[in-house]
């Protein structure tokens, strides 16, 4: 052994015995906004202080790449990471993240073991379901003052409704909308978008509004773009129109056509540095208290039944917030459940076909 | 022939109308549970086989596994459907609708239930490789053979097994199309070919049972969702016409060329067995340029519904394509109906021709919808002969009065031609094929099928052209008959003889003198029509039946015999058209 190299050693051990002496960590990724705002409220605040623990939030904003990417040596490590279930899929089949033990889940209140509690569709090989989210289309009020958007048809209609859309830049949700517009049913749009047929029609009807979009990237967006009069229209997450509606007081209303369905997903990476830590935190946040308190900040479902019982007032307004989950029936009848085994098999495919299709714009 | 035909019901009305209930529930139910099986384990195979769109796509980045996939499935279906065809089903052609309204119209034998249940699996095959080919075909003989298992119960009622067997194919259309009243009138006018009450009954009964079954327990989806505004302009009626009478040019090429490549397949040299996995090989290609004919296609169905879907060109193209392997696919025996294809057939040539009308752009028209539909109804309801069920089965599926309007007068101007230039349907010319023809209604089709030996005698007087005409008049006028057959020495037939040959003859001329060496002679093979028809032109009142291998004399046919069996069986037609319950 070298001087150099010994050099080293001391380093590291300097390293190590540092990070015991201070506090632990635990490094969250999440999304932005009033989401990551009332999850800090109401999951990494308490959590802190319970397990006398700090919480480094990271930003993240869906997709798999940037999973990948901490693969690569020198990229600082993520623990926890909130995602949507398509995305957990596909990173799940990457390998990017670990198989979830199911064992981490606190049973609720009366005793009922986690495997009853949990909605079904929860559970994932690589991690828990932990709510339901609606991405929605929604218009800013004050651009329609006589007739108003109703149905996904008219947020591609631009001549009955002019003026700019705010659209996710992502294949995702726009494929399916485009689809009902043609008024097929919810439970054949995977089928026929299944089909160059299928993709030929949504690039047809994303032809009609080419020149009408303003992309977004981050989940506070679409509520910013309409709030300065940017956009008219826009999707987005039920929970920032909500929040933006209720606590902001900007004119937003949701259309009830056509809500995109999805699960957010707790999931441990694969080259977490407190797998045990990470776990103790997942168990915490989707215990039936803890859900109860992130629903009635944010009208998001919850995915325990003695969670969903609990629902009550939204924390903020004294407004009941029940009505406004993504699973309520006062929402809408043409609801899509996101098919996310077809899209895990198919995230090449639609990425290629979308990157085509947005470097064909202004031909 | 069936022996309970005749015997009268051996219960009180109240028993009967129990009975028949009870067994038009139960065969409701059991149908529903088996048409909802066969269709799942389609959707099952279709899945684990790459065949169903939504799992192929997940191969699209893997162009060469997809080829191997699409060429390769149906071709290794292909050669498991010849083998289980050829080696498990008795008559070794896969069974249908055809075989069902044969045994409730002749209450004859049902195909063996081993044969019926491999058929049933080789269409669950052919579906599930992708063949094109019809599932309701296949699930109209499944309700039949669960209608056909009510004989176990030996229940002396007339005409039950018909009843049962009806009830059985109104449930499976129940249930597969999810249309009950479609389902009863279909068995009444597809299979039963009439509307007594007495079958009347079990089968709304099954048809209910079956759908409320599939749709309350099992929660299926609705097969075909349609959004229709209405139709906007009254002319547009003359283009559903219009429609209809190009769908029944369709609907008569579609069934002349699979009946020609039935007819072609049976000549070649390619075995048997071996065929369908040739018709799969050449689907699997063609497949590979337009995916849309493989299978059902339950996608491309919806995407005729939409406008501007496809280009007209396209369309043409998959609507050839189409029919040439539906009509490869079925005469080289894949086991499975006509009825879905044709369907798509149908709709693409009903979206063809609301495309060309859109491009002309010489009057205004409510979309492509309508004129889909009419299409499909317009192509698919000469085939199957069943207008009625089709024009329910429109209102059933869309639940729209506008949409049903349309299709019916579609279906009334294509039912009508086809019906002139072709027949009834495909089932009654492939059964005419097979000796059962019914174009002159059942009375004519039932005594001109068969063979004439059941009503063949073997005990009578028999003459040798030496006997005195003398001692054959006295023997004929003893027997109360007029005429008689003469044998020679080689116990061959060799003349024939009438009581008025004879008069004013000396009693001693030997018979040979005055017979007439011209005899009418039937066969085995020659049928209550025909006999019917030659005693009418001929002046005697007996035939001889020879053996057409080895020429022996089989027995004798007497006029009078024909004229009973040719009465019971009018009278049979009559009760069972007439009965009450």
């Amino acid at each position: 052994m070298n001087r150099y190299s010994l050099a080293i050693l001391m380093v590291s051990l300097l390293t190590v015995s540092n990070g015991w002496a201070q506090d632990d960590e635990l490094t969250i990724s999440s999304w932005g906004g009033s989401y990551v705002a009332a999850q800090s409220e109401v999951f990494f605040e308490p959590f802190e202080k319970e397990h006398n623990v700090r919480i480094n939030l990271r930003p993240y904003n869906g997709g798999i790449a940037p999973l990948e990417l901490l693969e690569n040596p020198g990229h600082a490590s993520w623990d926890v990471i909130d995602m949507t279930e398509s995305d957990a899929l596909a990173a799940c089949n990457h390998r990017l993240i670990a198989e979830f033990d199911r064992s981490i889940l606190h049973p609720a209140a009366d005793g009922t073991p986690p495997r009853k509690d949990f909605v079904r569709s929860s559970f994932f090989k690589c991690g828990i379901g932990h709510l339901s989210y609606a991405t929605v289309l929604a218009y800013d009020e004050r651009a329609f003052a006589a007739i108003k958007p109703n149905s996904v048809a008219d947020f591609f209609d631009i001549e009955r409704f002019p003026g700019k859309r705010a659209i996710q830049r992502t294949p995702k949700g726009i494929m399916e909308w485009a689809m009902l517009s043609y008024n097929v049913p919810v439970r054949q749009i995977y089928d026929l978008l299944s089909t160059k047929r299928g993709f030929r029609l949504v690039t047809h009807r994303l032809n009609q509004i080419r020149d009408h979009i303003v992309w977004w990237d981050e989940g506070h967006e679409p509520v910013e773009l309409l709030r300065e009069g940017k956009v008219v229209m826009a999707s987005g997450f039920n929970g920032r129109f909500y929040d933006a509606r209720t606590n902001q007081n900007i004119p937003i209303t949701i259309i009830p056509d056509g809500q995109f369905l999805e699960l957010s997903v707790w999931t441990i990476h694969r080259q977490a540095r407190r797998p045990d830590l990470a776990a103790k935190f997942i168990g915490f946040a989707t215990s039936t208290e803890r859900m109860v308190a992130f629903s009635n900040t944010l009208p998001y479902g919850p995915t325990r039944k003695s969670a969903i019982d609990r629902i009550g007032l939204h924390a903020a307004s004294n407004a009941s917030i029940r009505e406004h989950l993504p699973m309520s029936e006062f929402a809408s009848n043409r609801r899509i459940r996101t098919d996310s085994e077809w899209y895990s098999g198919t995230e090449t495919l639609r990425n290629r076909w979308f990157n085509e299709w947005l470097n064909s714009a202004g031909e | 022939m069936n022996e309970s035909e005749s015997s009268p019901a051996h219960y009180g009305v109240v028993t009967t109308i129990l009975l028949l209930a009870g067994l038009g529930s139960t065969i409701g139910i059991i149908v529903s549970i088996l048409a909802i099986g066969f269709l799942e384990g389609i959707a099952w195979l279709n899945t684990e086989f790459l065949i169903a769109p939504h799992e192929r796509i997940q191969l699209e980045t893997r162009p060469l596994i997809l080829a191997l996939v699409v060429i390769g499935v149906p071709a290794v279906g292909g050669l498991i459907v010849g083998f289980i065809i050829y080696y498990f089903v008795s008559v070794r052609r896969p069974l249908g609708p055809p075989d069902t309204i044969l045994v409730v119209q002749t209450r004859g034998t049902p195909q063996p239930l081993g044969s019926g249940i491999m058929s049933t699996l080789a269409a669950m095959i052919s579906l599930g490789c992708g063949a094109s080919v019809g599932q309701y075909g296949p699930l109209v003989y499944l309700g039949s053979i669960v209608g056909s298992l009510a004989n176990v119960l030996k229940l002396k009622v007339p005409n039950l097994q018909a009843i049962c067997i009806a009830s059985g194919v109104a449930a499976a259309i129940s249930v597969s199309f999810n249309a009950p009243i479609a389902g009863m009138v279909f068995a009444h006018e597809v299979i039963l070919r009439h509307y007594a009450v007495k079958a009347f009954a079990p089968t709304t009964v099954a048809a209910a049972m079956g759908f409320i079954f599939a749709n309350v327990v099992f929660d299926r989806p609705p097969l075909f969702l349609v959004v229709f505004e209405g139709i906007q302009h009254g002319y547009e009626f003359i283009f559903f016409a219009l429609i209809g009478i190009l769908g029944a040019f369709v609907a008569v090429g579609f069934s002349k060329g699979v009946l020609y490549c039935q007819n072609y397949a049976s000549r070649s040299r390619i075995p048997a067995a071996l065929r369908p996995m040739v018709a799969g090989t050449i689907l699997g290609v063609v497949a590979l340029q337009i995916p849309d004919v493989l299978g059902i296609g339950q996608e491309t169905l919806r995407f005729a519904t939409i406008d501007n879907a496809f280009e007209i060109n396209e369309l043409a193209l998959i609507i050839i394509a189409k029919v040439a392997v539906t009509i490869l696919c079925l005469g080289f025996g894949f086991a499975g109906g006509v009825f879905s294809p044709i369907l798509l057939i149908g709709i693409l040539f009903g979206a063809l021709c609301g495309s060309v009308l859109d491009q002309l752009q010489i009057v205004g028209h409510s979309g492509v919808v309508p004129y889909a539909i009419c299409g499909m109804m317009a192509a698919t309801s000469p085939v199957i002969g069943a207008p009625l069920a089709m024009i329910l089965i429109v209102f059933e599926l869309t639940r729209n009065y506008d949409l049903t309007i349309a299709a019916m007068v579609a279906v009334v101007f294509s039912n009508l031609l086809a019906s002139r230039i072709f027949g009834r349907s495909m089932f009654d010319i492939q059964l005419a094929a097979r000796g059962f023809d019914l174009t002159l209604g059942r009375i004519s089709a039932i005594i001109s099928y068969g063979s004439i030996t059941h009503i063949m005698r073997s005990e009578y007087p028999r003459f040798h052209p030496d006997d005195k005409i003398g001692k054959v008049a006295f023997q004929l006028a003893h027997i109360g008959r007029t005429a008689g057959i003469i044998i020679g020495d080689n116990d061959r037939v060799v003349g024939i003889v009438h009581v008025g040959d004879c008069t004013g003859l000396a009693p001693t001329t030997p018979l040979g003198d005055v017979m007439n060496r011209n005899t009418m002679r039937f066969s085995e093979s020659t049928n209550v029509g025909e006999a019917l028809e030659a005693f009418r032109q001929s002046k005697y009142e007996v035939a001889p039946v020879i053996s057409s291998k080895s020429q022996d004399l089989l027995g004798v046919v007497y006029e009078s015999d024909v004229i009973s069996e040719y009465r019971r069986v009018s009278d049979r037609i009559r009760n069972e058209e007439n009965e009450p319950i």
